[in-house]
């Protein structure tokens, strides 16, 4: 690895100026599960950072927080081992604990934040989808203070975010998901664990009675970023939520996605997947908001 | 780029040790502090051989930065012996036959160890699971499910 | 756990009064391994010491332009870059992969290694190497192996001359009538013939004819401890190298060769191997050691994982038609077959042990099998467990399933009426020894999970496949030394490279000839300068003859003894037995010497007897083939293609297991592989021939979340010339993985693969699914 500053800030304003100072040249670290292999591999997709800004002695990015009022706080720095363990996690936002608790192995959910997927902005990032199920906002800090941005708002493209060379995203805002909610996350690989998703597809049902009150649909490794299935979302609306509507639904999400052929799968695959696991994934929501009910 | 100086505690022995930044945490054990037991097979995180225990909790060694292991508490495959015997975990390995070449082993009796803390009586399932990043090449792991299931048996008995 | 291992379980003296073979015995080197002590070639390191970082070549093939060094030899710390023209005097030979360090006109594989930088930070080389400013002029690039062997193909390269096979030849032991490339130039760098009676008769007589293409991806072996090797080259002319080898002994010579250096004045040390798998022969040798002669100092060079994706040798992609007929009774009457191995730029496919196994599994009147070596742009391949061999067991054991299948026969029933047995032909006129290809598909029958076939062919998605596999097995001569300690403990020295705890089984056999305990005994691998010559560790030849070569200096140890002991016991020597660490009369224990007053006797100041040395010495003339047969209980989603393995069972054939424990390890991390070839493996190049998997996440090796217990069955039909009646282990158990997998898909879901890895995606466009 060619070498490079290293700075250990403790504070985000510490952070943030340091960023700001090396104007564009230095990059934030946080679990190094992205940053580090592409820096050894030479194949980040920003010039190689002249300086890290290691985020791991931050200890106001860290912690996962909930409350019945203000929803669900994920700080950038939590790993995906403490979200997908979180006990409000697993019962409130199973998606999340789902996607969270997928990312390659042990020491890889050791290691890795869920800042670092959001940031590190790849098609396939696991805790996306989720976090697009749940309305999840990106609590952004820069020079200039703190910005929130809705986060589908946050990707523009494969490793492209919103934000600015000398910000940081701060934290994770999920609001409490409505009473009678049911979400799921699965993904597709060929390895059964250490694999990146072919497809990824998370849902969230609210039911009142067997009425969809409320219905969203995300999906990862299917477009040049995780994006929401509009077409697919409206399909379910206000509609019973039976087999048939869950039929039709996973056929518009696979309208909605945009896949590519590359060297985990043909498009052509992706977007049968995302039909076959999306209709799948809402029975399964459904059975869980049932369950919650 | 100047070495800075970090402190670690290495399997339970401070050390002081001045490294590069661009060091990752399995180099500096094995270059500078010559404990050449954990090894890497990929430098990509994708193998396991080079776990490690931080603060508990294990990781990919090769992904770590020297300096973020700065203050904290790191065990290798070095530190599992006590007063000169093995871990039963490592004799679990021996007694099976769970292993081979032994390049992944290190690694993966850290894993192994650190799964058995987590989980005093692991199911076959989790064991298959908890191991899921530490590839071998040699054994087809039938063997090391073995010596994590016995190994899980003699530390519950006290052994 | 569900997994049962069905083996003899013995403590004390098993039923042919063994007390020391057939044993479950521990590693030798189990302490070293699991505290981390073992140390391999990246735990070494030398005074003064350069780590090497290497240019590959960026495309599949290309002119070299130029190669400007000045950039990356300004980096302060870089000691040295070197490429062609730098290099030492050395006999370079340009048709073998391993006698070419760098090219210095043509690329002819993505990743071929065309300069290194020496410094002794390994970041600065690595740093340095993206500094050579190298020009290269594309040219075009030859990549599939089947459309190569066209007329108008382009030249993947110039002709070959003089290629060495005597690699290939360390694994498998196969006379034929193989001819080099020769006449017009083209890309078919040998081919053979193998033929007897009449296919067209044969076919006529058949109440069903199959032909079918089958296909397997190029795969790589994948050990977990990449290629490394330290050199260093004295003032006095002596080389020394440290590697990671199955191999030190031929090193030497190809070494010695290459350089002009009298054998005696090279010391290869195999340290200790992170896996081989027939991958870690010979590669880095020849380059490492022409760095250490040219810069006078240790040279240290450690691919890193995509090094090793991009420039070791992996096993080749196999393309074979096949074509069958059967009679309705289930009788094989024809087999004709064209297989075709992809070698990459250099030959060394293991084309012929593919075609001897295609015919060779099951009795047929009627064969014409050809096979070819192609040469493309790509890397060149070399040796992964019983090369060539699941390629083309892949295609024969998919076929005779159909047949059943198309029949309405027990695929179990139909396979042991035409499994060969002794004095049965191989492809190539030659006849079988005693092997156990039927006992196999006995014991197999009786595993758990073929048992369960039924059960589980009821389930919806669910199946269960089977397959055989084989290995004819390697031969070089081989030998031993063992030495009496003063304390009476004995010392065995071999000079091949432990991998498999052959060491274990050597201190069982020494052990068990000397009747002592196993903590009497210490083997060691030696040097080549110190140790008694072996044949390389492959081929799965290792105890079947540094065994016997063991075993032989064991028995010379105790005849010098007994020798020794006739004045003193007064007796003669068929009079006289080893038990309890002594040697004493037969029928009268109390008359006797014991090993510590031989081991003074014979090593005192003023001693009577010489020292006592048993050499062991051995030419190994016939082969003892393993055959194993497997099933697989796999269940397919299939909406998406994805397939979930439920269990995996195999029976093999080890003759006489020395060391059930090491067997058994022996067949589940070949079953393993056999399993990740299937499913998984698969070395993808792009349209230009760039790799686009280096590395461990998208080359993906199965993980345990992927692999169930194997359940595992050692059986045993004794070999003739192998230490009490071992043969051959290490290989058969990766060869039928491919077939049954798919076989058990088959029967799960009813869709046939003839491609492997059988992906999720291939399987539901095979479905019709997409
Ligand atoms: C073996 C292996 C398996 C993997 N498997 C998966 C998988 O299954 N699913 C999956 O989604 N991913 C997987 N990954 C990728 C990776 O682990 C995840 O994307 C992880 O969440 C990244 O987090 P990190 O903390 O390691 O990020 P880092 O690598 O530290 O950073 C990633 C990027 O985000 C930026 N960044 C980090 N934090 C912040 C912040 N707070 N503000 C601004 N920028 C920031 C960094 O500058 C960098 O560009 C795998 C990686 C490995 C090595
Ligand atoms: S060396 Fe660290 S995971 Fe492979
Ligand atoms: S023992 Fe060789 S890789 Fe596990």
């Amino acid at each position: 690895m060619r070498t490079f500053e290293y700075k250990a800030p403790e504070t985000i304003d510490e952070a943030v100026s340091l960023l700001k100072e090396a104007g564009g040249s230095a990059r934030p670290l946080a679990g190094g599960t992205d940053l580090v292999v592409q820096m050894k591999e030479r194949a980040t997709r920003f010039p190689y950072p002249a300086t890290i800004v290691s985020l791991d002695r931050v200890s106001e990015l860290r912690g996962v927080d909930f409350s019945e009022t203000d929803g669900l706080r994920i700080g950038a720095g939590a790993t995906m081992t403490d979200v997908a363990t979180h006990p409000a996690v697993r019962e409130r936002y199973a998606a999340l604990a789902e996607g969270a608790g997928v990312v390659g192995s042990l020491q890889t959910m050791n290691m890795a934040t869920i800042g670092g997927n959001v940031c590190n902005a790849a098609p396939s990032a696991d805790t996306v989808p989720p976090l697009l199920v749940y309305d999840a906002k990106a609590v952004i800090v820069g020079p200039n203070g703190r910005r929130t941005l809705p986060i589908a708002e946050f990707f523009r493209g494969p490793g492209e975010t919103a934000l600015e060379s000398d910000e940081l995203l701060a934290e994770l805002r999920l609001p409490v998901p409505a009473t009678g909610t049911g979400a799921a996350y699965q993904r597709n690989t060929p390895r059964k664990q250490m694999d990146i998703a072919v497809v990824g597809v998370a849902v969230a049902l609210t039911l009142s009675g067997d009425a969809i009150e409320h219905a969203r649909v995300a999906l990862g490794a299917v477009a040049p970023t995780p994006l929401r299935a509009m077409s697919a979302e409206a399909a379910l609306q206000g509609q019973p939520a039976s087999e048939e509507t869950f039929a039709k639904a996973a056929e518009a999400a696979a309208q909605d996605s945009t896949p590519i052929t590359d060297i985990r799968a043909s498009a052509d695959y992706r977007r049968h997947l995302v039909k076959v696991m999306t209709a799948r994934l809402l029975a399964e929501a459904a059975n869980r908001a049932k369950g919650t009910a | 780029m100047p070495r800075q100086l970090i402190s670690l505690t290495i399997n339970g022995r401070e050390r002081e040790v001045a490294v590069e930044p661009h060091w990752t945490l399995l180099e500096t054990v094995r270059e500078a502090l010559d404990l050449t037991g954990s090894k890497e097979g990929c430098g990509t995180g994708d193998c396991g051989a080079c776990t490690m225990s931080v603060d508990g909790r294990i990781v990919t060694s090769c992904l770590m930065l020297a300096p973020q292991v700065n203050g904290r508490q790191v065990t290798t495959i070095e530190g599992l012996q006590s007063n000169g015997s093995l871990d039963p975990v490592q004799q679990a390995f021996i007694d099976t036959g769970g292993l081979q070449c032994g390049y992944c082993i290190p690694g993966m009796i850290v894993a192994a160890r650190n799964l058995i803390d987590d989980n005093p009586s692991p199911t076959l399932d989790q064991i298959r699971e908890g191991l899921a990043g530490n590839l071998c090449r040699c054994t087809g792991y039938t063997k090391i499910y073995e010596a994590v299931e016995l190994a899980a048996e003699r530390i519950r008995g006290g052994a | 756990m569900a997994q049962e291992t069905k083996v003899r379980e013995s403590t004390g003296t098993d039923a042919n009064g063994h007390t020391a073979v057939g044993q479950r015995v521990t590693r030798l080197d189990g302490a070293a391994k699991v505290t981390g002590k073992t140390v391999y070639a990246d735990d070494m390191k030398m005074p003064g010491m350069l780590h090497t970082s290497v240019l590959y070549a960026p495309h599949a093939h290309a002119r070299i332009k130029s190669l400007d060094t000045a950039k990356a030899r300004a980096v302060p710390g870089v000691h040295a870059v070197i490429t062609a023209a730098d290099l030492p005097d050395y006999n370079r030979k340009d048709s073998n992969r391993t006698g070419l360090i760098f090219p210095d006109k043509e690329v002819l594989f993505f990743g071929q290694p065309v300069a290194a930088v020496l410094s002794e930070d390994p970041h600065v080389a690595a740093e340095a190497v993206e500094l050579i400013e190298a020009e290269f002029e594309p040219l075009p690039a030859v990549l599939d192996a089947v459309a190569a062997m066209e007329k108008d193909s382009p030249l993947v390269r110039d002709p070959l001359h003089d290629v060495d096979r005597s690699e290939e030849r360390g694994h498998v032991s196969v006379e034929t009538k193989e001819t080099e490339q020769e006449g017009e130039p083209s890309n078919i760098a040998s081919s053979a013939p193998f033929e007897r009676g009449d296919v067209a008769a044969g076919f006529a007589e058949a109440d069903i004819v199959i032909e079918r293409t089958w296909r397997s991806a190029m795969v790589h072996q994948s050990y977990i401890e990449p290629h490394a090797t330290i050199a260093d080259y004295d003032i006095s002319g002596e080389l020394s190298v440290w590697t990671s080898t199955q191999a030190p002994f031929y090193i030497r010579d190809e070494l010695a060769q290459a350089f002009g250096i009298p054998e005696n004045r090279i010391r290869i040390t195999a340290t200790e191997v992170g896996g081989g798998f027939g991958g870690k022969i010979y590669l880095t040798e020849l380059m490492v050691a022409a760095l250490a002669i040219a810069v006078k100092r240790p040279v240290k060079y450690i691919m890193s994982r995509k090094d090793d994706m991009l420039a070791a040798t992996p096993a080749p992609f196999a393309h074979i038609e096949l074509k069958t007929g059967m009679k309705r009774d289930g009788t094989l009457t024809a087999l004709q077959a064209r297989l075709i191995y992809d070698s990459g730029a250099f030959p060394g496919a293991p084309m012929l042990p593919g075609c001897m196994l295609i015919g060779g599994y099951y009795r047929c009147d009627n064969i014409d099998i050809k096979g070819y070596e192609v040469l493309t742009n790509k890397v060149s391949v070399g040796a992964l467990r019983a090369p060539g061999a699941h390629n083309a067991t892949f295609a024969i054991e998919s076929h005779m399933d159909i047949m059943a299948k198309e029949l309405g026969l027990d695929p179990l029933e139909m396979r042991l009426k035409n499994a060969v047995a002794e004095g049965d032909l191989m492809p190539n006129g030659q006849t079988y020894p005693a092997i156990g290809l039927r006992e196999c598909l006995e014991a197999i029958a009786d595993s758990d999970v073929w048992r369960r076939r039924r059960e589980v062919e009821a389930t919806p998605n669910r199946g269960i496949g089977l397959a055989v596999g084989g290995w004819l097995g390697g031969l070089q001569p081989a030998s031993a030394i063992v030495c009496l300690n003063p304390d009476g403990t004995l010392n065995v020295t071999v000079g091949s490279a432990d991998i498999t705890g052959t060491n274990t089984s050597f201190q069982q056999i020494t052990a068990e000839v000397l009747n002592v305990p196993l903590d009497m005994v210490n083997v060691e691998t030696g040097d080549t300068k110190t140790a008694p010559y072996a044949g390389m560790s492959a081929g799965s030849k290792t105890v079947y003859t540094v065994g016997r070569a063991v075993k032989a200096a064991a028995e010379d140890l105790k005849q010098q003894m007994f020798e020794l002991a006739m004045k003193r016991l007064e007796v003669e020597p068929e009079d006289m037995e080893v038990a309890n660490c002594q040697v004493q009369v037969k029928g009268a224990p109390d008359r006797a010497m014991t090993f510590k007053r031989f081991g003074k006797l014979s090593t005192n100041f003023g001693a009577p007897f010489p020292v006592i040395v048993g050499r062991g010495s051995i030419a190994a003339r016939k082969t003892a083939p393993g055959f194993t047969a497997q099933a697989a209980d796999v269940e397919v989603d299939p909406d998406t293609g994805d397939v979930t393995l439920h269990g995996y069972a195999i029976a093999q054939d080890a003759g006489f297991a020395i060391n059930p424990l090491s067997v058994e390890g022996q067949m589940q991390g070949g079953a393993s592989q056999g399993i990740g070839i299937a499913l998984w493996e698969e070395m993808r190049y792009d349209e230009d021939g760039r790799l686009l998997n280096p590395n461990l996440l998208d080359y993906r090796l199965p993980t345990s979340r992927d692999l169930p217990p194997i359940e595992t069955i050692i059986v045993e039909v004794p070999s003739e010339e192998g230490p009490f009646g071992a043969r051959i282990v290490g290989e058969p158990s990766i060869v039928a993985g491919p077939a049954a997998i798919g076989n058990a898909i088959d029967s799960a879901v009813g869709a046939r693969q003839h491609e492997v890895p059988i992906t999720p995606e291939r399987l539901l466009r095979s479905m019709g699914k997409l």
